[in-house]
């Protein structure tokens, strides 16, 4: 019947012009480096994913060399039945462990420092946790018998034999607990309970497991945290109405402070609690001493379309930014000085994230089958272009960015298939990125480098080409840095006369004076420090001709990067057996792990201003992965 | 009546005599035959007999070989079926049922899943709209049209009584047994009544399965879908009154009431939900025409539905939901057409609806919330005709809703049409027909008053239609070549730009039946759509047939560049999509057939999300469907009424592949259906 199926469904298909459905492969984990700042141990980011839809995702960063893991959970458990599960709501380090509560998969995920699953306890609509000697406890918002009143309860759960010893009945959709001494403390939301919310806090004995009482706090509590003088801070949003949101202070369980802000997540670290104000997509803190409320100061605004997840540690401040909930948000580091230090693309909805000693690398003998290898491009190592019109802009420039902060944008821009763009100015500017493996030069065309090039209407000998010339290079001293010998891949005006080889330019910032009326910002790049810099490569003919009062370029046959539309694929790519030395003299390389690819041409139209060779982002073609190509917009 | 002409040549037996004069007494009657008035567009339509050969249950099923629309799918007998042309969005598909637009004003979605094919008669798909201006004003306000025209009584003389009956079983439990009566009451006025009832059980298994990359084995598991069981009952009357040769009025009345389970989304560690709907759907509509002076045509519709749905969810593990709606409508229509010259018509329609809501939810504490909302529609438009070479329709409508509890002013809306199809050799049927259209999707009470969701400052959302399509059909008579050869060709291309402005996408939460708004905000959509039928008459009574669909879109999202998914084609919208049916069918001397009919179903690639990442992709699927069929005269005198009997078996997803439509709802794997039927 199988291949019944394949032979019929290929003679199907082919008639179509169609793909064909294959196996359904493990989720990709995908590494991306994201700084080059050195802090201890890892980040854990537990992104949520939309109800329904299976795709709670467990993420990790590697802070001691900057890597981002996406899906680092799937890497370590593969096997595991569709997943992590529906719907990530908690997430806490305790032991050695790792817990995550996997709310619409009515679960609490337990797993080891690395996140190997070791086990799970089922607890139907399961919220949030905490911890205390040996035992987990874990709010829900039913019951293990459904009650006729909608109360929740909280389960204890020995963490040894993760089965549940005790529950204890308490309020309406009970949400963050606490353990403070021999009590616990739960809050309870009434959140499903539209115009009728709770507004309570039951506290717990943890000897006899009972509700002692229950203390009024504030309309639809949510969030309970406690300081170091072990007052409970809790966030009551209000009806979203009339009764506006608050954080409420207590001792003793009397209340001692209520301070008027929006508060949909809490961190609090030594004596300041972090407070994100849903309502203006800011940041504000209250001092834990005199509860004076301020806004926290940025460096520059981060500009947050919906601030989410929260966790102050004693060197960071991380907030996630959770977008518009149905697509990939983002993770940002900040310094208390207001610094913005990096951010990093996460999966939907990152909720919660747990800061742990361990650092761990995907590499190790951990992981059960080795990594799924990247097509695309996953690193930008250089990023210096030659002065010009869209230099500082693709990617844009920002006050205090530098070489490091350039090449992070220019991996946001082209690197994992984004779709976007870098331009690299004038003559001679260029960029260098490579994958997250070597690539194999084998039969025919390795690796594909995308552009912006067109055809003119009804032509595919004009057009917009503006050529760039690609270098590569093997990792000889296994540094991971380009530093090692660079050889050109020759492409069809190689041998041209007029072909200038080994040219050289320097570049000033005294000469950048020539703006044009649609640009007018410095051309020269502004993150150098130094006041010119030099470049060097072959400087092609220039191919520019006029048709219909159109300044439009020959296209080249073949080898130059943004000379050809990327639908093109042979007309894109570039075979690795191509290289040569710097003599001239065929070079045989069997894999490479640098590319570069630098302008070629030096010419200035009136009306579009320099050319200049743009990079869209490029894709190794033997990795055996099914491409996807990315949309670019012009 | 050229293009009746053409589909009669070869009416040469009974059921196509039978379709032809039902069609005949229909075009006659309905539209005079002149040629002024009838659709400059040539829809895409599937009738009786080739729905009878397909492998389909519901509307749904059918509408999967029309090209140029996406079907969403939640999977089994009961779980929703929407529809979306041209990836406009479901709500910008208008459907009829005879002629009356199917409301629900609730989330304007209508589940297709629940029209059988049992009694109808004809299922077509506009784009833009009918190009046919005597029609009321509401029509010309939708992106994507699908009538559902039931099946009319036609009479031979002597003749007062038709039954039908018909039984199927099938896979997963399938019982859905059938009765159809036509009653000749006096002359010209006729009833039918049909009753229909469905049972599945929807315990199919599904299969999850993932590799790692070397091709080893990650997990690979199965299990049975639970909770997807469907009782339902549909009950329809109808009278038919045909008067002098101009007029005629029609009253139909329709009741379905269904009792389900939602079988739900398959996530980590949740194989079984507990969510329960019932539903009730009754609703009266009549309408009367007539002609006056040979040039004045007046058509009047009225309808009155009452919808009632009850939700409730059982898993012990959420919060019991205990949720009750109830949706009314009025709906009124008077559309006027007078032809000026022979050339030259101009049609002037206005409608009135009148919708309410009130909503029961027992955990949320709301109780007896009640929204209402007024529309009107006002339309006009005119048609020309140059010569035979030129066809031209304009149409403008006025669109006004008033919501109430809405403190938007709604300033009423204008949105103009325009269709033309040109015939550069009247000798030839080739065609190019193009149109321009605006439309505007309203907001559903869901998305303004949804609680949590609902969003009272929504705008309504515009669609820009641009198409061009090239049609042309060419016929050879059988009868006229010595060979005994004869066939049947019509094909169209067309290619689409659509654009959509303030989109607000409705994406299914969980909870089928619940939606949460999401403002997309602009889409931009660039399509071709290629179809082609062809029937080829055979020597020893073997005859061809098939019907190729292919559709190619993008439908990406352009509505802010600093988006993650700016350029990214929206969620479950494929790129390629098309269906294939070849059938293969023979008749004996006495009149008796049997046939085979394959069939496929091709969606490609798409994304079950914004953004186009590997998380978020979606494999093709596509389905190869057989049935095998045989329908014998039992009664072969000339002087009586004949019988027919006919078996069908069809086996649906032959090769069993495991796939979903939308994410995390399992399709059902191989199954299978047997029909036996008797008519009379």
């Amino acid at each position: 019947m199988h291949r019944c199926n394949k032979i019929l469904t290929f003679v199907l298909c082919s008639l179509l012009f169609l793909g064909c459905r294959g196996d359904e492969v493990i989720y990709p984990t995908i590494g991306t480096h994201i700084t080059d700042e050195v802090r201890e141990g890892g980040l854990y980011v537990l992104c949520e994913g939309n109800m329904g839809s299976n795709k709670a995702r467990l993420d990790y960063i590697n802070l001691e060399d900057g890597e981002y893991y996406s899906n680092w959970y799937g890497a370590q458990n593969p096997t595991q039945l569709k997943e992590l599960g529906d719907v990530g709501n908690d997430l806490v380090a305790y032991g050695n462990r790792l817990y995550a509560v996997i709310n619409c998969s009515h679960k609490v995920e337990v797993m080891d420092a690395k996140a190997r699953h070791i086990g799970q306890v089922d607890i139907p609509n399961c919220r949030y946790l905490a911890f205390h000697g040996d035992k987990m406890y874990v709010s829900a918002y039913v019951g293990s018998v459904a009650d006729a009143d909608l109360l929740g309860s909280v389960f204890e759960v020995d963490t040894a034999s993760l089965e549940i010893t005790r529950e204890v009945k308490v309020g309406h959709q009970p949400d963050e607990l606490v353990v403070v001494d021999d009590k616990l403390y739960v809050v309870n939301s009434g959140g499903y309970l539209i115009n009728r919310y709770d507004s309570t806090m039951s506290v717990i004995d943890l000897h006899s497991f009972t509700e002692l009482r229950k203390v009024v706090v504030g309309l639809n509590p949510t969030r309970l945290r406690v300081d170091d003088q072990k007052h409970l801070w809790v966030c009551c949003q209000g009806n979203y109405n009339q009764t506006a949101p608050q954080v409420v202070v207590l001792q003793n369980e009397a209340v001692i402070q209520r301070i008027l802000t929006p508060c949909s997540n809490i961190s609090i670290q030594g004596s300041t609690a972090y407070v994100i104000d849903n309502e203006q997509n800011t940041l504000n803190t209250i001092s834990t001493i005199d509860y004076q409320l301020s806004t926290f100061d940025f460096q520059q605004s981060p500009d947050f379309e919906n601030p989410y997840g929260l966790l102050a540690t004693a060197d960071a401040l991380y907030i996630t930014d959770a977008k518009n909930y149905v697509s990939s948000g983002v993770l940002h580091c900040f310094s208390y000085d207001g610094r913005e230090h990096w951010c990093a693309r996460t999966g939907d909805i990152p909720g919660h994230l747990c800061r742990v000693t361990g650092a761990y690398d995907i590499h190790g003998d951990t992981v059960p089958e080795p990594p799924t290898k990247s097509p695309y491009i996953t690193r930008v190592y250089e990023y210096l272009p030659a002065m010009g019109q869209f230099v500082n802009e693709l990617p844009k420039y920002e006050e205090g960015d530098d070489a490091q902060r350039m090449c992070r944008k220019c991996e946001q821009a082209i690197a994992n298939n984004a779709g976007g763009m870098v331009s690299l100015g004038g003559w001679g500017g260029y960029i260098t990125f490579g994958f997250d493996h070597a690539v194999e030069n084998k039969d025919g065309r390795d690796i594909q480098i995308l552009g912006n090039a067109f055809y003119m209407a009804g032509s595919t000998e004009y057009g917009s080409s503006e050529p760039g010339i690609v270098l590569v290079s093997c990792d000889d001293n296994k540094n991971g840095l380009p530093d090692d010998a660079w050889y050109e891949l020759k492409g069809c005006l190689y041998d041209d006369p007029k072909t200038q080889h080994h040219v050289s330019r320097t570049y000033t910032r005294e000469s950048d004076t020539v703006q044009n009326t649609f640009h007018q910002h410095p051309y020269y790049p502004e993150w150098i420090k130094t006041d010119e810099y030099t470049l060097t490569g072959a400087l092609l003919p220039s191919q520019s001709v006029v048709i219909g009062g159109q300044n439009i370029q020959r296209i080249l046959d073949f080898g130059y990067v943004d000379n050809k539309p990327n639908s093109d694929i042979e007309g894109t790519s570039f075979d690795i057996s191509w290289a040569v030395d710097a003599d001239g003299h065929p070079v045989s390389l069997s894999t490479i792990d640098f590319v570069r690819v630098y302008n070629a041409v030096d010419e200035i139209l009136e009306t579009t201003g320099e050319l200049s060779t743009e990079v869209a982002g490029a894709i190794d073609l033997h990795c055996n992965k099914k491409l996807v190509y990315p949309t670019i917009i012009n | 009546m050229i293009a009746l002409c053409a589909n009669s040549v070869f009416a040469i037996d009974d059921a196509e005599l039978d379709s032809l004069y039902r069609q005949f007494q229909m075009e006659e009657v309905e539209v005079t035959a002149r040629a002024l008035t009838k659709d400059i567009i040539v829809p895409q339509a599937l009738k009786g007999i080739e729905l009878e050969r397909l492998n389909a249950l519901s509307v749904a099923d059918a509408l999967r070989y029309f090209s140029g629309i996406q079907l969403k799918d939640y999977g089994g007998v009961g779980g929703i079926k929407t529809i979306n042309v041209r990836s406009m969005g479901s709500q910008h598909t208008a459907v009829y049922y005879n002629g009356i637009q199917l409301g629900n004003a609730q989330n304007g979605q209508v589940d297709l899943g629940r029209f059988s094919l049992d009694n109808m008669d004809e299922i077509q798909l506009y784009n833009g709209q009918k190009s046919d201006i005597f029609q009321s004003a509401r029509e010309f306000g939708a992106a994507g049209n699908v009538y559902l025209t039931t099946r009319k009584p036609y009479f031979k003389e002597d003749e007062r009584v038709h039954v039908r009956a018909k039984m199927r079983f099938g896979s997963f439990a399938l019982a859905n047994p059938s009765v159809g009566v036509d009653i000749k009451l006096i002359d010209n006025l006729s009833m039918t009544l049909d009753v229909e009832y469905v049972y599945s059980d929807g315990k199919y298994p599904f299969r999850y399965k993932r590799v790692f990359p070397s091709g080893e084995t990650a997990y690979d598991t199965t299990a049975i879908r639970q909770n997807g069981d469907i009782n339902a009952v549909r009950t329809e009357l109808g009278l038919h009154h045909y008067y002098r040769t101009t007029g005629f009025w029609r009253l139909h009345a329709y009741n379905y009431y269904s009792e389900r389970g939602i079988p739900g989304a398959i996530v980590n560690n949740v194989w079984r939900n507990g969510e329960r709907l019932w539903d009730r759907n009754t609703f009266v509509q009549g309408q009367w025409q007539d002609e006056w002076f040979g040039r004045w045509s007046t058509r009047l519709l009225a309808k009155y539905a009452n919808d009632f749905t009850h939700y409730k969810n059982y898993d012990e593990r959420l919060l019991p939901a205990d949720n009750k709606y109830l949706q009314q409508e009025v709906y009124l229509s008077l559309a006027n057409k007078v032809q000026v010259f022979n050339w030259w018509d101009l049609s002037v329609a206005y409608d009135y609806q009148y919708n309410t809501l009130r909503k029961d939810e027992l955990v949320s504490g709301v109780t007896d919330e009640r929204f209402a909302r007024h529309s009107h529609w006002l339309s006009a438009a005119t048609a020309f005709n140059i010569k035979e070479y030129l066809r031209l329709q304009a149409s403008v409508l006025m669109t006004q809703i008033i919501n109430q509890k809405s403190e938007i002013k709604n300033s009423p809306k204008v949105t103009p049409g325009l269709f033309l199809s040109f015939r550069p050799y009247p000798a030839i049927d080739l065609s190019i027909n193009a149109f321009y259209k605006q439309s505007y999707r309203y907001p559903t009470f869901n998305d303004l008053y949804y609680t949590d969701l609902g969003n009272a400052n929504l705008r309504p959302e515009l669609a820009r239609q641009h198409s061009v399509e090239l049609a042309y059909k060419i016929t050879n008579d059988k009868s006229s070549v010595a060979n005994d050869f004869g066939y049947e060709i019509a094909a169209a291309v067309s290619y689409y730009y659509n654009r959509v402005t303030d989109k607000i996408i409705a994406y299914p939460k969980g909870q089928q039946f619940r939606w949460t708004m999401l403002n997309l905000g602009t889409v931009k959509i660039n399509g071709v759509d290629a179809h082609a039928d062809m029937s080829f008459y055979l020597p020893l009574r073997f005859v061809l047939r098939t019907r190729l669909n292919y559709t190619y879109q993008t439908a990406i999202d352009v509505t802010n560049p600093s988006d993650s998914y700016y350029g990214h084609q929206i969620p479950y919208i494929p790129w390629h999509s098309g269906s294939g049916v070849l059938g293969l069918e023979w008749q004996s001397k006495r009149g008796d057939r049997y046939g085979f009919n394959y069939s496929f179903v091709y969606v490609g690639e798409r994304y079950s999300q914004q953004e186009n990442i590997v998380y978020n992709y979606v494999q093709p699927w596509y389905t190869h469907d057989i049935s095998l069929y045989g329908e014998w005269q039992l009664r072969a005198d000339q002087n009586k009424q004949p019988i027919w009997l006919k078996a069908n078996v069809e086996i649906n997803n032959l090769l069993g592949q495991d796939f979903e439509v939308i994410q995390n709802y399992p399709m059902p794997k191989q199954n299978v259906r047997c029909t036996v039927a008797i008519r009379y």
